[in-house]
């Protein structure tokens, strides 16, 4: 099964984003989308979220998924505890006790049981993107859209969460369609690897990444080879 | 820290007691009660006070109307400021609303208000005419700071109107909600106390100020300053415990 896009336009005023865009996305993969800045990545997760619609365009296999969001920042609110950020998401219809488990076990998860009661003020920001993480996960949904939401951390964190991202992934299996302009870090998660040009888009390559998460390490071979391929993609 | 905060204790006190200092030098220097009556006797002035039958009829009153003028105030200062902060067109017509009523002089609003209401309500309309601006105000801005990528959020994540209104809107204009009603409850007791003294209802601190100050009890005038003072402290006081329960995460 796929998510299939196919004859996509969209254009901001004078600016076209997309012209007659079509692309079929992996489900239950991570699909990391790599672009330079300013290319129409966002664009094109809000319109697999159906925040902004197209101009016109099909896409297909999307009715009815239930999709979570983790943005560049981890927008918890202020005034929840990690525990009442996660349960502000879930269904309320669903039982307090089932509600409550669900939110511990995520929270483990991503390893805050011991903050579970903390306001996020109280959390550095490679934590504050764990909660946003669990909260993604939490959310019974199908799809997970993410909008460079390492952009900032340091390269130690950012292997840290993702890290702890592949690791809920394995378990609790979802599509995910990834933005990012760094490198690495599709890298490192992607299972599909696509570059965007600028606009209007155009796949410059795609790559399926051999190499299973445990396994990966950017020091080996097979993917410095990638790494180049993909430079020279994103530069050309 | 505790070193600190206690030796801003001292200067504290320290400087209340200059002002009782200086307070008993005048009295001294004047040598009169119809002038400056001295710190112990205004001391005992004000204990007598408590003790008189009428005190918390007269006190419970004047209380009584600055709460009534608070709450309609509060109320109307949330609905206006709500919806000027959600509707542009509505706050460019609340605006000059709210510059005309903020430099209207309040003895103006009194002077009018006693010609046209009965002096138990002008104390109330003139605490709800003051009060009004500071919370409509600062709702209004408190929604407009509202944190749109949260707002975001909560819609991305199909949370319900309702909740997005009671867990998102609601703790972001809180802080703005307990800061208007400090600055209102603040203003808006004095200028209880001056209208009570100019439209001189049965019951009222204003109206026994006006009392004092005809029969030239000075000490009684300042008496029942302090008894105001102590009050509008306590109402400050309600604010500030309120704002501790409400706004637990941000410390």
């Amino acid at each position: 099964m796929s998510l299939e896009i196919e004859g996509l336009y969209k254009r901001y005023g004078e600016v076209e984003i997309f012209r007659d865009f079509s692309i079929s996305l992996a489900e239950g993969m991570i699909t990391c989308i790599l672009g330079p800045s300013g290319c129409g990545k966002t664009t094109f997760l809000n319109i697999l979220g159906n925040i902004i619609s197209p101009d016109s365009g099909i896409i297909k296999g999307i009715d009815g998924k239930v999709v979570s969001y983790i943005f560049q920042e981890p927008r918890l609110l202020p005034w929840k505890s990690v525990r009442g950020n996660i349960e502000f998401v879930l269904d309320r219809n669903m039982p307090p006790n089932e509600r409550k488990n669900i939110t511990d076990r995520f929270i483990s998860l991503v390893g805050l049981e011991e903050f579970a009661d903390y306001y996020p003020s109280k959390l550095s920001g490679g934590m504050r993107q764990r909660v946003s993480i669990a909260r993604a996960f939490a959310y019974p949904s199908d799809i997970i859209l993410m909008d460079e939401p390492l952009k900032g951390l340091d390269i130690k964190l950012k292997l840290n969460l993702i890290q702890t991202f592949s690791k809920i992934w394995q378990e609790y299996r979802r599509t995910v369609i990834f933005v990012t302009h760094d490198v690495d870090e599709a890298l490192l998660l992607g299972s599909e690897i696509i570059v965007f040009s600028r606009a209007p888009v155009e796949i410059v390559t795609r790559h399926i990444v051999e190499i299973p998460f445990t396994g990966r390490s950017l020091d080996s071979d097979y993917l410095k080879n990638l790494e180049k391929e993909l430079l020279s993609a994103l530069g050309g | 820290m505790k070193i600190l905060f206690t030796s801003k204790q001292y200067v504290s006190l320290a400087s209340v007691i200059i002002i009782l200092i200086i307070w008993k030098a005048l009295s001294l220097y004047f040598n009169s009660g119809f002038v400056v009556p001295s710190p112990e006797k205004t001391l005992i002035t004000t204990l007598k006070l408590f003790t008189d039958d009428r005190f918390l009829l007269t006190v419970g009153t004047t209380i009584l109307r600055s709460l009534t003028g608070f709450f309609i105030s509060f109320l109307l200062g949330l609905l206006a400021g709500i919806t000027a902060g959600i509707n542009p067109y509505f706050d460019a017509f609340l605006r000059p609303v709210l510059v005309t009523i903020r430099s209207i002089p309040i003895i103006s609003i009194i002077l009018l208000a006693l010609i046209w209401l009965t002096p138990g309500i002008v104390p109330v309309f003139i605490a709800m005419l003051t009060m009004f601006p500071f919370i409509c105000t600062n709702v209004s801005d408190g929604i407009r700071s509202v944190d749109r990528d949260l707002v975001q959020m909560a819609k991305f994540y199909r949370v319900g109107k309702t909740r997005i209104v009671r867990d998102v809107y609601l703790p972001a204009i809180m802080p703005f909600i307990i800061s208007g009603a400090s600055s209102a409850m603040g203003i808006g007791w004095r200028a209880i106390i001056t209208g009570e003294v100019l439209s001189h209802p049965k019951y009222g601190i204003g109206t026994l100020m006006q009392n004092a100050q005809t029969y030239l009890n000075v000490d009684a005038v300042i008496a029942w300053t302090i008894i105001a003072v102590v009050i509008s402290y306590g109402f400050e006081k309600v604010i500030r415990w309120s704002e501790r329960k409400l706004i637990v995460w941000r410390l």
